[in-house]
Protein backbone atom coordinates (compact mmCIF):
# COMPACT_ATOMS: atom_id res chain seq x y z
CA UNK A 1 0.00 0.00 0.00
CA UNK A 2 1.59 3.61 -0.88
CA UNK A 3 -1.33 6.18 0.48
CA UNK A 4 -0.56 9.81 1.73
CA UNK A 5 -1.62 9.17 5.42
CA UNK A 6 -0.19 9.19 9.50
CA UNK A 7 -2.49 5.86 11.07
CA UNK A 8 -4.05 4.40 8.92
CA UNK A 9 -7.01 4.32 12.10
CA UNK A 10 -6.93 8.44 11.73
CA UNK A 11 -7.36 8.07 7.86
CA UNK A 12 -11.13 8.97 8.22
CA UNK A 13 -11.18 11.41 10.89
CA UNK A 14 -7.99 13.57 9.79
CA UNK A 15 -9.84 13.83 6.21
CA UNK A 16 -12.49 15.45 8.22
CA UNK A 17 -10.26 17.81 10.01
CA UNK A 18 -8.36 18.78 6.82
CA UNK A 19 -11.69 19.25 5.18
CA UNK A 20 -13.50 21.35 7.37
CA UNK A 21 -10.83 23.46 8.00
CA UNK A 22 -10.00 24.00 4.50
CA UNK A 23 -13.80 25.17 3.60
CA UNK A 24 -14.82 26.95 7.15
CA UNK A 25 -17.66 29.30 5.56
CA UNK A 26 -19.55 25.35 3.93
CA UNK A 27 -18.80 22.96 6.43
CA UNK A 28 -18.36 22.00 10.49
CA UNK A 29 -18.33 18.93 12.45
CA UNK A 30 -20.24 19.67 15.61
CA UNK A 31 -20.03 16.03 16.88
CA UNK A 32 -17.06 13.41 15.65
CA UNK A 33 -18.31 12.08 12.62
CA UNK A 34 -20.98 14.31 11.47
CA UNK A 35 -20.60 17.08 8.98
CA UNK A 36 -23.04 19.66 8.87
CA UNK A 37 -23.66 22.93 7.04
CA UNK A 38 -21.19 26.14 8.63
CA UNK A 39 -24.54 28.26 9.69
CA UNK A 40 -26.31 25.06 10.96
CA UNK A 41 -29.91 24.06 10.55
CA UNK A 42 -31.80 26.85 8.59
CA UNK A 43 -35.03 27.47 10.85
CA UNK A 44 -38.70 26.45 9.18
CA UNK A 45 -36.61 24.63 6.15
CA UNK A 46 -36.93 20.73 5.71
CA UNK A 47 -33.68 19.38 6.49
CA UNK A 48 -31.86 16.56 3.98
CA UNK A 49 -29.43 14.30 5.07
CA UNK A 50 -27.39 11.34 4.13
CA UNK A 51 -24.82 9.30 5.66
CA UNK A 52 -22.32 5.92 4.15
CA UNK A 53 -19.10 5.11 4.71
CA UNK A 54 -15.82 7.52 3.65
CA UNK A 55 -13.89 6.87 0.00
CA UNK A 56 -16.20 8.02 -1.87
CA UNK A 57 -15.49 12.10 -2.15
CA UNK A 58 -17.12 14.50 -3.07
CA UNK A 59 -19.95 11.46 -2.11
CA UNK A 60 -21.39 11.85 0.37
CA UNK A 61 -19.85 14.81 2.87
CA UNK A 62 -19.09 17.05 0.36
CA UNK A 63 -22.46 17.60 -0.64
CA UNK A 64 -23.62 19.18 2.80
CA UNK A 65 -24.21 23.03 1.33
CA UNK A 66 -26.37 25.60 0.58
CA UNK A 67 -29.01 24.13 -2.04
CA UNK A 68 -27.78 20.92 -1.40
CA UNK A 69 -27.55 18.46 2.01
CA UNK A 70 -27.54 19.96 5.38
CA UNK A 71 -25.93 17.30 7.71
CA UNK A 72 -24.00 13.77 6.72
CA UNK A 73 -23.12 11.16 8.79
CA UNK A 74 -19.96 9.49 8.12
CA UNK A 75 -18.60 5.76 8.99
CA UNK A 76 -14.59 4.03 8.06
CA UNK A 77 -13.74 3.57 4.27
CA UNK A 78 -16.52 1.94 2.79
CA UNK A 79 -18.27 1.38 6.62
CA UNK A 80 -21.85 2.26 7.95
CA UNK A 81 -21.70 5.49 10.26
CA UNK A 82 -23.39 4.18 13.95
CA UNK A 83 -27.36 4.98 14.13
CA UNK A 84 -26.19 7.07 16.61
CA UNK A 85 -23.77 9.58 14.60
CA UNK A 86 -26.83 9.12 11.70
CA UNK A 87 -29.40 10.04 14.73
CA UNK A 88 -27.19 13.30 15.21
CA UNK A 89 -27.21 13.84 11.62
CA UNK A 90 -31.12 14.11 11.84
CA UNK A 91 -30.91 16.02 15.14
CA UNK A 92 -28.29 18.79 13.58
CA UNK A 93 -30.37 18.73 9.96
CA UNK A 94 -33.92 19.63 11.90
CA UNK A 95 -35.13 23.41 10.96
CA UNK A 96 -38.56 22.25 12.51
CA UNK A 97 -39.49 21.08 9.20
CA UNK A 98 -38.45 17.62 9.59
CA UNK A 99 -35.66 15.55 7.40
CA UNK A 100 -35.63 13.65 5.12
CA UNK A 101 -33.22 10.97 5.20
CA UNK A 102 -31.77 10.41 1.36
CA UNK A 103 -28.87 7.29 0.56
CA UNK A 104 -27.46 4.79 -0.80
CA UNK A 105 -29.14 1.31 -0.82
CA UNK A 106 -26.91 -0.80 1.56
CA UNK A 107 -27.97 -3.36 4.28
CA UNK A 108 -26.31 -1.77 6.98
CA UNK A 109 -26.88 2.08 6.31
CA UNK A 110 -30.32 1.08 6.13
CA UNK A 111 -30.50 -0.70 9.04
CA UNK A 112 -28.80 1.94 10.69
CA UNK A 113 -30.45 5.14 9.09
CA UNK A 114 -34.11 3.37 10.28
CA UNK A 115 -32.95 3.18 14.04
CA UNK A 116 -31.52 6.43 13.85
CA UNK A 117 -34.82 7.63 12.75
CA UNK A 118 -37.04 6.21 15.29
CA UNK A 119 -34.39 7.92 18.01
CA UNK A 120 -34.51 11.04 16.73
CA UNK A 121 -38.79 10.60 16.55
CA UNK A 122 -38.63 9.42 20.24
CA UNK A 123 -36.11 12.16 21.49
CA UNK A 124 -36.58 14.73 19.55
CA UNK A 125 -40.10 14.38 18.42
CA UNK A 126 -38.48 15.42 14.55
CA UNK A 127 -40.30 13.95 11.44
CA UNK A 128 -38.51 11.65 9.39
CA UNK A 129 -39.15 10.46 5.71
CA UNK A 130 -36.82 7.96 3.51
CA UNK A 131 -35.69 7.96 0.15
CA UNK A 132 -33.30 5.79 -1.08
CA UNK A 133 -31.26 5.69 -4.31
CA UNK A 134 -31.27 2.31 -6.36
CA UNK A 135 -29.81 3.21 -9.56
CA UNK A 136 -26.47 0.29 -10.29
CA UNK A 137 -28.58 -0.93 -13.29
CA UNK A 138 -26.07 -4.89 -13.04
CA UNK A 139 -26.64 -4.76 -9.31
CA UNK A 140 -29.91 -6.43 -9.99
CA UNK A 141 -32.60 -6.99 -12.67
CA UNK A 142 -35.33 -4.81 -13.21
CA UNK A 143 -37.97 -6.90 -11.86
CA UNK A 144 -35.80 -6.39 -8.13
CA UNK A 145 -35.04 -2.74 -8.64
CA UNK A 146 -35.61 -1.89 -5.40
CA UNK A 147 -32.50 -4.07 -4.39
CA UNK A 148 -30.14 -2.13 -6.36
CA UNK A 149 -27.21 -0.16 -4.72
CA UNK A 150 -27.49 3.40 -4.93
CA UNK A 151 -24.01 4.88 -6.64
CA UNK A 152 -23.88 7.84 -8.76
CA UNK A 153 -27.12 8.79 -9.07
CA UNK A 154 -27.41 10.09 -5.84
CA UNK A 155 -25.33 13.30 -7.05
CA UNK A 156 -28.55 14.14 -9.11
CA UNK A 157 -30.97 13.43 -5.86
CA UNK A 158 -28.74 15.68 -3.66
CA UNK A 159 -28.74 18.02 -6.10
CA UNK A 160 -32.60 17.95 -6.81
CA UNK A 161 -34.16 17.33 -3.62
CA UNK A 162 -31.49 19.82 -2.23
CA UNK A 163 -33.16 22.80 -4.55
CA UNK A 164 -36.90 21.78 -3.48
CA UNK A 165 -36.00 22.01 0.26
CA UNK A 166 -34.09 25.24 -0.60
CA UNK A 167 -37.10 27.50 -2.06
CA UNK A 168 -39.21 26.06 1.01
CA UNK A 169 -41.30 22.87 -0.43
CA UNK A 170 -42.67 20.87 2.67
CA UNK A 171 -41.11 17.40 4.14
CA UNK A 172 -44.09 15.45 1.75
CA UNK A 173 -43.23 17.49 -1.41
CA UNK A 174 -39.50 17.18 -1.04
CA UNK A 175 -39.58 13.89 -0.47
CA UNK A 176 -41.94 13.03 -3.44
CA UNK A 177 -39.54 15.31 -5.69
CA UNK A 178 -37.10 13.28 -4.04
CA UNK A 179 -38.08 10.07 -4.95
CA UNK A 180 -39.17 10.79 -8.64
CA UNK A 181 -35.53 11.53 -8.92
CA UNK A 182 -34.77 8.33 -7.64
CA UNK A 183 -36.80 6.87 -10.41
CA UNK A 184 -35.59 8.89 -13.10
CA UNK A 185 -31.37 7.71 -12.52
CA UNK A 186 -29.61 4.60 -13.89
CA UNK A 187 -26.07 4.16 -13.59
CA UNK A 188 -23.62 1.75 -14.69
CA UNK A 189 -19.84 1.42 -13.82
CA UNK A 190 -16.57 0.01 -14.85
CA UNK A 191 -13.12 -0.44 -13.69
CA UNK A 192 -9.76 -1.17 -14.54
CA UNK A 193 -7.69 -0.99 -11.30
CA UNK A 194 -9.08 -1.74 -7.46
CA UNK A 195 -8.48 0.35 -4.91
CA UNK A 196 -7.25 0.08 -1.43
CA UNK A 197 -8.58 0.50 1.83
CA UNK A 198 -6.40 1.80 4.14
CA UNK A 199 -6.98 -0.21 7.00
CA UNK A 200 -6.72 -3.23 5.05
CA UNK A 201 -4.07 -2.11 3.37
CA UNK A 202 -4.24 -4.85 0.06
CA UNK A 203 -6.11 -3.88 -3.35
CA UNK A 204 -9.89 -5.19 -2.84
CA UNK A 205 -9.79 -7.60 -5.78
CA UNK A 206 -7.38 -8.32 -8.77
CA UNK A 207 -7.26 -7.68 -12.41
CA UNK A 208 -5.03 -8.52 -15.52
CA UNK A 209 -3.33 -5.55 -17.39
CA UNK A 210 -5.22 -6.33 -20.36
CA UNK A 211 -8.46 -6.86 -18.86
CA UNK A 212 -11.35 -4.50 -17.57
CA UNK A 213 -14.48 -5.10 -15.16
CA UNK A 214 -17.65 -4.00 -15.74
CA UNK A 215 -20.40 -3.40 -13.54
CA UNK A 216 -18.44 -2.59 -10.37
CA UNK A 217 -19.77 -0.96 -7.45
CA UNK A 218 -18.03 2.12 -5.58
CA UNK A 219 -16.81 -0.43 -2.76
CA UNK A 220 -14.43 -2.49 -4.31
CA UNK A 221 -16.95 -5.32 -4.80
CA UNK A 222 -15.58 -6.81 -8.04
CA UNK A 223 -17.73 -6.66 -11.33
CA UNK A 224 -20.31 -8.72 -12.87
CA UNK A 225 -18.44 -9.78 -15.96
CA UNK A 226 -15.15 -8.81 -16.91
CA UNK A 227 -13.70 -8.53 -20.77
CA UNK A 228 -10.52 -7.93 -22.30
CA UNK A 229 -10.00 -4.01 -22.17
CA UNK A 230 -11.89 -2.55 -25.30
CA UNK A 231 -11.17 1.22 -26.96
CA UNK A 232 -13.57 3.96 -25.64
CA UNK A 233 -16.24 4.37 -27.60
CA UNK A 234 -16.96 0.77 -27.60
CA UNK A 235 -17.28 1.08 -23.61
CA UNK A 236 -19.12 3.79 -24.02
CA UNK A 237 -21.21 2.02 -26.43
CA UNK A 238 -21.61 -1.16 -24.20
CA UNK A 239 -22.80 1.37 -20.85
CA UNK A 240 -25.00 3.44 -22.50
CA UNK A 241 -26.68 0.29 -24.53
CA UNK A 242 -27.39 -0.75 -21.29
CA UNK A 243 -28.55 2.21 -19.31
CA UNK A 244 -31.13 2.24 -22.20
CA UNK A 245 -32.17 -1.16 -21.93
CA UNK A 246 -33.64 -0.25 -18.27
CA UNK A 247 -34.80 3.22 -19.43
CA UNK A 248 -35.45 3.68 -22.96
CA UNK A 249 -34.71 6.88 -24.55
CA UNK A 250 -36.48 8.14 -27.36
CA UNK A 251 -36.13 11.38 -29.67
CA UNK A 252 -37.51 14.82 -27.74
CA UNK A 253 -36.38 13.09 -24.38
CA UNK A 254 -34.09 15.20 -22.03
CA UNK A 255 -32.02 13.98 -19.99
CA UNK A 256 -28.47 15.35 -18.12
CA UNK A 257 -25.59 12.55 -17.82
CA UNK A 258 -22.84 12.54 -15.52
CA UNK A 259 -19.61 10.55 -16.47
CA UNK A 260 -17.95 10.21 -13.32
CA UNK A 261 -14.33 9.55 -12.41
CA UNK A 262 -13.73 6.31 -9.57
CA UNK A 263 -11.16 8.66 -8.51
CA UNK A 264 -7.95 7.79 -10.88
CA UNK A 265 -9.21 8.51 -13.99
CA UNK A 266 -8.54 11.49 -15.45
CA UNK A 267 -10.47 14.30 -17.05
CA UNK A 268 -9.23 13.42 -20.26
CA UNK A 269 -10.07 10.23 -20.89
CA UNK A 270 -13.81 10.73 -19.16
CA UNK A 271 -14.26 13.74 -22.16
CA UNK A 272 -13.11 10.57 -24.40
CA UNK A 273 -16.30 8.86 -23.16
CA UNK A 274 -18.21 11.85 -23.10
CA UNK A 275 -17.68 12.77 -26.59
CA UNK A 276 -18.82 9.37 -27.40
CA UNK A 277 -22.04 9.51 -25.32
CA UNK A 278 -23.17 12.76 -27.01
CA UNK A 279 -22.46 11.43 -30.54
CA UNK A 280 -25.03 8.61 -29.89
CA UNK A 281 -27.56 10.12 -27.95
CA UNK A 282 -27.46 13.22 -30.92
CA UNK A 283 -27.61 10.58 -33.48
CA UNK A 284 -31.18 9.60 -31.51
CA UNK A 285 -32.33 13.07 -30.90
CA UNK A 286 -32.12 13.09 -27.16
CA UNK A 287 -31.14 16.55 -25.61
CA UNK A 288 -28.67 16.72 -23.37
CA UNK A 289 -28.89 19.32 -20.09
CA UNK A 290 -26.38 20.57 -17.83
CA UNK A 291 -23.90 17.42 -18.31
CA UNK A 292 -21.66 16.85 -16.17
CA UNK A 293 -18.07 15.29 -16.39
CA UNK A 294 -15.54 14.91 -13.75
CA UNK A 295 -15.23 13.42 -9.96
CA UNK A 296 -18.38 13.37 -8.13
CA UNK A 297 -18.48 9.62 -6.66
CA UNK A 298 -15.29 8.09 -6.41
CA UNK A 299 -14.06 4.76 -4.76
CA UNK A 300 -10.47 5.73 -3.49
CA UNK A 301 -7.80 5.62 -6.53
CA UNK A 302 -9.85 3.39 -8.37
CA UNK A 303 -9.30 3.80 -11.74
CA UNK A 304 -12.53 3.91 -14.36
CA UNK A 305 -15.78 5.55 -14.58
CA UNK A 306 -19.31 5.51 -14.12
CA UNK A 307 -22.02 6.90 -16.31
CA UNK A 308 -25.26 8.06 -14.98
CA UNK A 309 -28.64 8.99 -17.04
CA UNK A 310 -31.60 10.99 -15.28
CA UNK A 311 -34.47 11.44 -17.53
CA UNK A 312 -35.74 15.39 -17.10
CA UNK A 313 -39.15 17.09 -16.79
CA UNK A 314 -39.86 20.79 -16.39
CA UNK A 315 -39.89 20.08 -12.74
CA UNK A 316 -36.58 17.99 -12.01
CA UNK A 317 -34.93 19.90 -14.74
CA UNK A 318 -35.70 23.46 -13.50
CA UNK A 319 -34.57 22.00 -9.99
CA UNK A 320 -30.98 20.87 -11.42
CA UNK A 321 -30.39 24.17 -12.55
CA UNK A 322 -31.09 26.11 -9.53
CA UNK A 323 -28.31 27.91 -7.91
CA UNK A 324 -26.12 25.24 -5.27
CA UNK A 325 -23.10 25.18 -3.52
CA UNK A 326 -20.43 22.69 -1.85
CA UNK A 327 -16.83 23.10 -1.91
CA UNK A 328 -16.83 20.66 -4.80
CA UNK A 329 -19.36 21.74 -7.42
CA UNK A 330 -21.39 25.24 -7.61
CA UNK A 331 -24.39 25.71 -9.65
CA UNK B 1 -43.82 -2.64 37.95
CA UNK B 2 -40.77 -2.84 36.41
CA UNK B 3 -39.43 0.58 36.65
CA UNK B 4 -35.88 1.88 35.21
CA UNK B 5 -34.12 0.82 39.06
CA UNK B 6 -35.62 -2.60 38.27
CA UNK B 7 -34.17 -2.74 34.55
CA UNK B 8 -30.90 -1.41 35.46
CA UNK B 9 -30.53 -4.29 38.02
CA UNK B 10 -31.40 -7.25 36.13
CA UNK B 11 -28.98 -5.64 32.94
CA UNK B 12 -26.10 -6.13 35.51
CA UNK B 13 -27.14 -10.20 36.02
CA UNK B 14 -27.61 -10.25 32.41
CA UNK B 15 -24.09 -8.46 31.84
CA UNK B 16 -22.59 -10.64 34.09
CA UNK B 17 -23.82 -13.99 32.57
CA UNK B 18 -23.65 -13.15 29.27
CA UNK B 19 -19.78 -11.67 29.47
CA UNK B 20 -19.32 -15.39 31.08
CA UNK B 21 -20.87 -17.15 28.27
CA UNK B 22 -18.49 -14.67 26.02
CA UNK B 23 -16.70 -17.63 24.70
CA UNK B 24 -18.88 -20.27 24.10
CA UNK B 25 -20.89 -18.09 22.20
CA UNK B 26 -18.01 -17.12 20.25
CA UNK B 27 -17.22 -20.66 19.62
CA UNK B 28 -20.60 -21.18 18.73
CA UNK B 29 -20.41 -18.42 16.22
CA UNK B 30 -17.46 -19.50 14.85
CA UNK B 31 -18.77 -22.97 13.84
CA UNK B 32 -21.29 -20.91 11.00
CA UNK B 33 -20.00 -17.56 10.97
CA UNK B 34 -17.30 -15.03 12.10
CA UNK B 35 -16.67 -15.95 15.60
CA UNK B 36 -17.32 -12.35 17.49
CA UNK B 37 -20.94 -12.75 18.74
CA UNK B 38 -19.82 -13.37 22.03
CA UNK B 39 -18.33 -9.92 22.15
CA UNK B 40 -21.27 -8.74 20.85
CA UNK B 41 -23.70 -9.53 23.15
CA UNK B 42 -21.63 -8.90 26.12
CA UNK B 43 -20.18 -5.76 25.38
CA UNK B 44 -23.86 -4.51 24.10
CA UNK B 45 -24.68 -5.14 27.88
CA UNK B 46 -21.93 -4.15 30.26
CA UNK B 47 -22.51 -1.04 28.08
CA UNK B 48 -26.26 -1.15 28.71
CA UNK B 49 -25.48 -2.34 32.69
CA UNK B 50 -23.42 1.24 33.23
CA UNK B 51 -25.88 3.80 31.04
CA UNK B 52 -27.54 5.89 33.40
CA UNK B 53 -31.30 5.26 32.55
CA UNK B 54 -33.92 8.05 33.23
CA UNK B 55 -37.39 7.33 34.72
CA UNK B 56 -39.41 7.58 32.04
CA UNK B 57 -39.03 3.20 31.14
CA UNK B 58 -39.66 4.01 27.86
CA UNK B 59 -36.39 6.13 27.33
CA UNK B 60 -34.62 4.09 29.65
CA UNK B 61 -35.46 0.77 27.09
CA UNK B 62 -34.17 3.43 24.15
CA UNK B 63 -30.85 4.13 26.31
CA UNK B 64 -30.63 0.24 26.37
CA UNK B 65 -30.81 0.28 22.39
CA UNK B 66 -28.67 3.05 22.39
CA UNK B 67 -25.98 1.36 24.18
CA UNK B 68 -26.09 -1.57 22.12
CA UNK B 69 -26.23 0.80 19.21
CA UNK B 70 -22.86 2.33 19.94
CA UNK B 71 -20.72 -0.64 21.19
CA UNK B 72 -22.39 -3.17 18.97
CA UNK B 73 -23.56 -2.21 15.58
CA UNK B 74 -23.35 -6.00 13.83
CA UNK B 75 -26.28 -7.33 12.81
CA UNK B 76 -27.45 -9.08 15.81
CA UNK B 77 -26.30 -6.08 18.17
CA UNK B 78 -28.57 -3.68 15.99
CA UNK B 79 -31.68 -6.44 15.90
CA UNK B 80 -31.72 -6.27 19.73
CA UNK B 81 -31.83 -2.78 19.61
CA UNK B 82 -34.54 -2.84 17.28
CA UNK B 83 -36.44 -4.59 19.82
CA UNK B 84 -35.38 -3.07 22.73
CA UNK B 85 -36.62 0.14 20.53
CA UNK B 86 -39.91 -1.34 19.82
CA UNK B 87 -40.76 -2.15 23.90
CA UNK B 88 -39.33 1.62 24.17
CA UNK B 89 -41.85 3.41 21.93
CA UNK B 90 -44.93 1.35 23.61
CA UNK B 91 -43.85 2.16 27.13
CA UNK B 92 -42.95 6.14 26.58
CA UNK B 93 -44.10 7.93 28.87
CA UNK B 94 -44.71 5.44 31.83
CA UNK B 95 -43.53 5.28 35.34
CA UNK B 96 -43.14 1.66 35.05
CA UNK B 97 -44.13 -1.85 32.82
CA UNK B 98 -47.00 -3.87 34.17
CA UNK B 99 -46.46 -7.42 34.44
CA UNK B 100 -49.11 -8.39 32.18
CA UNK B 101 -47.62 -6.00 29.32
CA UNK B 102 -44.85 -7.96 28.80
CA UNK B 103 -46.13 -10.46 26.66
CA UNK B 104 -46.85 -7.92 24.11
CA UNK B 105 -43.95 -6.36 24.63
CA UNK B 106 -42.34 -9.57 23.54
CA UNK B 107 -44.33 -9.72 20.91
CA UNK B 108 -43.85 -6.20 20.08
CA UNK B 109 -40.23 -6.56 19.66
CA UNK B 110 -40.13 -9.87 17.61
CA UNK B 111 -42.16 -7.89 14.90
CA UNK B 112 -39.77 -4.90 14.62
CA UNK B 113 -36.75 -7.04 14.49
CA UNK B 114 -38.37 -9.20 11.98
CA UNK B 115 -39.24 -6.19 9.70
CA UNK B 116 -35.54 -4.66 10.14
CA UNK B 117 -33.68 -8.11 9.68
CA UNK B 118 -36.18 -8.91 7.06
CA UNK B 119 -36.44 -12.68 8.30
CA UNK B 120 -38.75 -15.07 8.91
CA UNK B 121 -40.34 -17.45 12.18
CA UNK B 122 -38.78 -20.70 11.30
CA UNK B 123 -35.48 -19.29 9.67
CA UNK B 124 -33.49 -20.60 12.64
CA UNK B 125 -33.08 -17.06 14.68
CA UNK B 126 -33.51 -15.78 17.41
CA UNK B 127 -36.78 -14.53 15.75
CA UNK B 128 -38.33 -18.31 16.35
CA UNK B 129 -36.81 -18.02 20.43
CA UNK B 130 -38.92 -14.65 20.86
CA UNK B 131 -41.82 -15.94 19.22
CA UNK B 132 -41.94 -19.11 21.44
CA UNK B 133 -41.49 -16.46 24.56
CA UNK B 134 -43.74 -14.20 23.72
CA UNK B 135 -46.80 -17.18 23.26
CA UNK B 136 -45.44 -19.00 26.51
CA UNK B 137 -45.46 -15.76 29.04
CA UNK B 138 -48.92 -15.24 27.31
CA UNK B 139 -51.23 -15.96 30.46
CA UNK B 140 -48.64 -17.08 33.00
CA UNK B 141 -48.23 -15.84 36.44
CA UNK B 142 -45.88 -12.77 37.58
CA UNK B 143 -44.01 -15.57 39.85
CA UNK B 144 -42.82 -18.07 36.64
CA UNK B 145 -42.66 -15.78 34.24
CA UNK B 146 -38.15 -15.83 34.62
CA UNK B 147 -38.49 -19.52 34.29
CA UNK B 148 -41.01 -19.58 31.33
CA UNK B 149 -38.78 -17.42 29.62
CA UNK B 150 -36.02 -19.34 29.98
CA UNK B 151 -37.40 -23.02 29.68
CA UNK B 152 -38.99 -21.11 26.20
CA UNK B 153 -36.04 -19.99 25.09
CA UNK B 154 -33.91 -23.42 25.97
CA UNK B 155 -36.76 -25.42 24.01
CA UNK B 156 -36.56 -23.10 21.04
CA UNK B 157 -32.46 -24.53 20.80
CA UNK B 158 -33.17 -28.17 20.65
CA UNK B 159 -36.32 -27.62 18.57
CA UNK B 160 -33.90 -26.38 15.58
CA UNK B 161 -30.58 -27.88 16.71
CA UNK B 162 -31.37 -30.66 13.81
CA UNK B 163 -32.69 -27.99 11.13
CA UNK B 164 -30.55 -26.06 8.70
CA UNK B 165 -30.17 -22.35 9.38
CA UNK B 166 -32.19 -20.30 6.40
CA UNK B 167 -31.25 -16.71 7.00
CA UNK B 168 -28.10 -14.70 7.52
CA UNK B 169 -24.27 -15.68 7.18
CA UNK B 170 -24.89 -19.29 8.62
CA UNK B 171 -27.32 -19.66 5.87
CA UNK B 172 -24.67 -20.56 3.32
CA UNK B 173 -23.62 -23.47 5.47
CA UNK B 174 -26.62 -25.39 4.78
CA UNK B 175 -26.84 -28.52 5.75
CA UNK B 176 -23.83 -28.20 8.02
CA UNK B 177 -25.68 -26.10 10.47
CA UNK B 178 -27.53 -29.19 10.76
CA UNK B 179 -27.05 -30.48 14.55
CA UNK B 180 -25.54 -27.26 15.92
CA UNK B 181 -27.36 -24.67 18.15
CA UNK B 182 -27.99 -21.65 16.26
CA UNK B 183 -25.27 -18.96 17.63
CA UNK B 184 -28.73 -16.59 18.00
CA UNK B 185 -30.97 -18.46 19.84
CA UNK B 186 -28.24 -19.57 22.41
CA UNK B 187 -27.31 -16.21 23.08
CA UNK B 188 -30.52 -14.91 23.79
CA UNK B 189 -30.66 -18.35 26.06
CA UNK B 190 -27.92 -16.84 27.64
CA UNK B 191 -29.24 -13.67 27.90
CA UNK B 192 -32.85 -14.90 29.42
CA UNK B 193 -30.50 -17.09 31.66
CA UNK B 194 -29.19 -13.66 33.78
CA UNK B 195 -32.32 -12.60 34.28
CA UNK B 196 -31.97 -15.34 36.89
CA UNK B 197 -29.30 -14.85 38.57
CA UNK B 198 -30.67 -11.23 39.08
CA UNK B 199 -34.53 -12.46 40.45
CA UNK B 200 -32.34 -14.53 42.92
CA UNK B 201 -30.17 -11.82 43.99
CA UNK B 202 -33.36 -9.64 44.36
Amino acid sequence: MKKILNNPADYVDEMLDGMTAAHPQIYAQPVRRVITRAAGAKKGKVGIVTGGGSGHLPVFTGYVGTGLLDACAIGDVFASPSAEQMAEAIRLADGGAGVLRLYGNYGGDVMNFDMAGEMAEMEHDIRTTTVLLTDDVVSAPKEEAEKRRGVAGMVYAFKIAGAAAERGDDLDEVTRIAQKTADACRSIGMALTPCTIPQAGKPTFEIGETEMEMGMGIHGEPGIWRDAIKPADEIAEEMLDRLMADQPLAKGDRISILVNSLGATPAEELYILYRHAKQKLDALGVEIVMPLVGRYATSMEMTGATITVIKLDDELEGLLKAPAECAFWRV
Amino acid sequence: MIDSKAISEALKGIASHTAAASDELCAADGALGDGDLGITVSKGFAEAATAELPDDVGMALLEVAKAFQRVSSSSYGTLLATGFMAAAKREKGKPGIELEEIPGLVAAARDAMMARGKGNLGDKTVLDSLDAVASALEGTSPQVMVETTIKAAEHTVERYRDLPNKLGRARMFGEKSVGLPDPGQLAFLRIVEGLRSEAHQG
